[in-house]
């Protein structure tokens, strides 16, 4: 949940990064963490295993001056994507405000993908939220593998509830589609806070 | 829904002034109030260089994965959680509204103080708390004059 420090002129935003195992989240926030140079940022912390696998999250937080006379903090969370670190994906997800869900395009990895996806509703159902509440975008990493799934194969199995969210292509690993990806979640956060929401952010989230 | 939406300045206030009395009588060092979902809500006290946004999540995950434990042991809640180090201890004690008291202390005072005014505090927290949700209800919601977010403004970069 978003938290407006009055006080201090403040407001913490919560984006979580949801995926199958390996198909890039924290490879987001690694290249996030090196692309990004205006905003004040944080140290990115990793509580990974020995073989860089993502045990409990991984963490970076971002000062911007994005609403005028106030700070927005945000606070970017990955889960653990392996089927058995249910739990700790439950426990990422308090609080969240904002998702990103990193779909990873190779043909071989879509039932993995989609039970993520079914897997994401469901624990956001235990902390009493859904997709509909929660606004997030879909990211498609990998594009530049040989057998990535086309984009409309993609569109169709992850895009095509009555309520269309803003899709990203990318190459996490390299840079492609990383900012796109995170501004248009930022965006999409903020959009709330405006009085006058330009209709092209607020619209692109609800187009059918 | 997780922690509280919003702290108003004579909320912030209130909450520091406790946790300012809580540091003196404690000889504690650093007193945090956050969120079980890692937001920092106010803060008082001597960290040093140490990332508090970083503290906070890391405390807060860590609570949260105690609470599964609990569950798991027919416990509702564990009402606090106690790290000791060589030099530095960490002791956190759960509030109402899913938030923590997160307090770092080191060798000038010992568990069983801070522990004592913790308790103590936490209860005038959890009044604070029922009154900021409750002014929470009533309160309008944020909104900024300004097309501050045209599509082709990168939030971020």
């Amino acid at each position: 949940m978003a938290f407006i420090n009055y006080s201090s002129r403040e407001i913490q935003l919560k984006i979580v990064f949801y995926g199958a195992a390996m198909c890039g989240k924290t490879t987001n926030l690694v290249t996030l963490h090196k692309l990004i140079t205006n905003a004040q940022k944080g140290e990115l912390v990793s509580l990974a295993t020995d073989a860089d696998r993502t045990l409990f999250f991984d963490f970076l937080s971002l000062n911007t001056k994005t609403l005028p006379g106030f700070t927005t903090r945000f606070q970017l969370y990955t889960v653990p994507g392996q089927p058995i670190y249910n739990t700790t994906r439950q426990l990422v997800l308090k609080g969240v405000d904002g998702i990103v869900f990193v779909v990873d395009s190779h043909w071989d990895k879509m039932a993995e993908n989609v039970e993520s996806f079914n897997n994401l509703r469901d624990n956001l159902a235990e902390n009493h939220l859904s997709l509909a509440q929660i606004p997030y975008v879909l990211q498609y990493n990998k594009r530049d593998m040989p057998n990535a799934a086309p984009l409309n194969y993609l569109e169709y199995t992850f895009n095509n509830r009555a309520t269309k969210v803003m899709t990203f292509e990318a190459v996490a690993a390299r840079g492609d589609g990383v900012l796109e990806t995170l501004n248009a979640s930022a965006r999409l956060l903020l959009a709330k806070y405006s009085k006058t929401p330009n209709p092209n952010v607020a619209g692109l989230a609800r187009s059918a | 829904m997780t922690g509280i939406g919003m702290l108003t300045a004579e909320d912030q206030m209130a909450i520091e002034q406790l946790l300012i009395d809580f540091l003196r009588k404690s000889e504690a060092q650093w007193s945090a109030l956050v969120d079980k979902g890692g937001n920092l809500f106010a803060q008082y006290g001597d960290t040093g260089s140490l990332d508090l946004s970083i503290l906070s999540a890391l405390a807060a995950g860590s609570f949260a994965a105690t609470h599964e434990l609990a569950k798991r042991l027919g416990e509702s809640e564990f009402s606090a959680l106690y790290h000791e180090g060589q030099g530095m201890h960490i002791l956190m004690s759960a509030l109402h509204h899913e938030c923590l008291l997160v307090t770092i202390f080191g060798e000038k005072t010992n568990i069983g103080l801070v522990r004592f005014y913790a308790q103590q505090v936490t209860t005038m927290l959890n009044q604070i708390l029922q009154a900021v949700r409750d002014k929470e209800a009533t309160m309008d919601p944020l909104l900024i004059e300004g097309d501050f977010l045209d599509q082709d403004t990168a939030a971020i970069s």
